[in-house]
């Protein structure tokens, strides 16, 4: 495998290419081929839900911590679920230290995105008193190692920590206007419903590939982004100064909810539900 | 906003059998993994779980300082970030590194330091990232003994290792390795860490209270519990390389076969 750096000579990215017109990938995948995914859940004490997630080289751990806030006025009895991603200089030479940039506010905002618009979170389940107090979830995704598409790994790694979640269960106490616990637990049972899932795909000339490896990524002219649950599409990201055809898009929607349906069933990321009650 | 559920203090850190709330005697180590080469992308890293601890360290070096103006003609420069992950402790860490991770990460720089050959490197910096994923007492004992495996796994050149631990005073008695709570709650707490070239001490902080009798024994306890984190170290350090042997004695079994064919 090639070395991490920020510039590929052109004819590492001549060999990349014409392999991709040959319909071969330089780690021996066809086309439409996940690298190989691995999860941990809960490998974190003192997170309220977390998950370990690899794909090829990549490697996200995410964790879930929560707080008692109040609503929105416009969504009075709604939690709120936020997700941030920060890539550690310790993961990748291309990483820097300081403030989150683009890149990593793109991967944080395509997977919150991802499960935002798939109801998978269960806002309504996250209100402890309309207008007075509903949970915050705090999803923090950690990269460890940069091996390429952050974001579909990413968003695995973020739905499989919410339905490991296991949060302390509030209710209100109405003479002392605050919440009180009953020692009971929030399983991701109640809180999730659908399953999203991101694919990005990677183009390069007129070839578009799913899951770009760390060369191919840093060689594409461009990539999209597609999440996908079961039946529904619910968010699109065209990233990088690549255009797409509108039959591609066409294509790449057909080939989501497909891939998706297959890797969904693979992962099977409800076995991940916490047993705490 | 503070989460309402408090971690409140127990009474006594001591169970009524004599041993800690952990089940641990007093001279006794929470169990202890440490691997190396875990992050590929690095010159070198390293990973530990110590108790409920989980750590990560990857070196980058000797390369490019960035910004410019922070190098040295004459030597290289060793730079070390500590950060915590905002879900490794209780309440929610704000994701900006905080005024305890600026400081951890200078002593632990200072502590280091002095093993490494910086005149050899001019104009070249040595970085250290350490990642705390969890977080449960003794961090910055834990960061120091994986951060000194990770420039170790660099090839980088060493006068030796370095080994840390906590040792700290608990309803008066004194105790190894102190844990999240035994640090909270308990009377004193004295990190420390030995360079093993010249067996000295790198790094020293103390906070609580103790008697002349107590700092001779909190140094002897230290010394002696060392010594086994000093062994576990180079036992993660060595059994990358046997997995190597091994690797290479498969692939050649395999050659030789086909040769034979």
């Amino acid at each position: 495998m090639m070395d991490v750096k920020r510039i590929i000579s052109k004819i590492e990215r001549d060999y990349i290419v014409s392999n991709l017109k040959k319909e071969e990938r330089i780690d021996n995948r066809d086309l439409w081929e996940y690298r190989k995914f691995q999860v941990k859940s809960d490998t974190i004490a003192s997170a309220e839900g977390s998950a370990d997630v690899s794909l090829g080289d990549t490697r996200i751990i995410t964790g879930l911590k929560y707080d008692v806030g109040v609503p929105f006025p416009d969504l009075p009895d709604e939690g709120v679920c936020t997700v941030m991603a920060e890539l550690l200089p310790l993961a990748s030479p291309l990483f820097e230290r300081g403030p989150p940039d683009e890149q990593s506010i793109e991967l944080a905002r395509v997977v919150d995105r991802g499960i935002r618009h798939a109801d998978c979170v269960q806002t309504k389940k996250l209100c402890i008193k309309e207008k007075e107090a509903v949970y915050i979830l705090f999803v923090d995704m950690y990269v460890i190692n940069y091996g390429g598409n952050l974001i579909d790994a990413g968003g695995v790694s973020a739905l499989s920590t919410l339905i490991s979640a296991h949060i302390p269960e509030g209710i209100w106490n109405e003479e002392k206007h605050e919440t009180e616990w009953t020692g009971k637990y929030l399983t991701g049972k109640s809180l999730v419903k659908e399953l999203p899932l991101i694919l990005t795909y990677g183009k390069i000339e007129d070839i578009v590939f799913l899951d770009p490896n760390l060369p191919e990524e840093l060689v594409c002219d461009g990539k999209i982004s597609i999440s996908v649950t079961e039946d529904k599409i619910t968010s699109i990201q065209k990233s990088g100064a690549a255009t797409f055809t509108i039959d591609e898009i066409k294509m790449l929607g057909s080939k989501s909810l497909e891939i998706g349906k297959k890797l969904r069933k693979e992962l099977n990321p409800l076995q991940y539900i916490s047993k705490i009650e | 906003m503070p989460l309402i559920i408090k971690d409140e203090y127990p009474e006594t850190l001591f169970r009524k059998d004599g041993k800690r709330l952990d089940g641990r005697d007093v001279n006794e180590l929470r169990p202890i993994k440490m691997e190396v080469g875990v992050i590929k992308n690095a010159d070198g890293s390293a990973y530990l779980e110590w108790g409920n601890n989980k750590i990560f360290a990857a070196v980058y070096g000797p390369r490019e300082v960035h910004p410019h103006h922070l190098a040295k003609p004459d030597r290289g420069i060793l730079r070390v970030f500590y950060r915590m992950a905002t879900y490794s402790v209780f309440d929610r860490k704000r994701p900006a590194p905080g005024r305890r991770e600026k400081e951890i990460s200078m002593i632990i720089s200072d502590c280091i330091e002095p093993l490494l050959f910086l005149e050899l490197y001019p104009g070249t910096s040595f970085e250290i990232f350490i990642e705390v994923m969890d977080a449960d007492g003794g961090t910055r004992c834990a960061s120091t003994t994986v951060a000194a495996l990770a420039l170790a796994d660099a090839g980088i050149p060493m006068k030796s290792l370095v080994s840390s631990i906590a040792v700290g005073k608990i309803d008066g008695k004194i105790v190894v390795d102190l844990s999240g709570i035994e640090d909270k709650a308990g009377n004193a707490d004295l990190p420390i860490a030995i360079t093993w070239y010249n067996e000295e001490l790198s790094l020293l902080q103390f906070d609580g209270d103790m008697n002349l009798d107590e700092l001779n024994d909190f140094l002897d306890i230290a010394k002696n519990a060392l010594k086994d984190i000093h062994q576990i170290q180079l036992d993660a350090l060595k059994s990358k390389y046997v997995k190597l042997q091994e690797e290479t004695n498969k692939s050649k079994g395999k050659n030789e076969k086909k040769g034979d064919e």
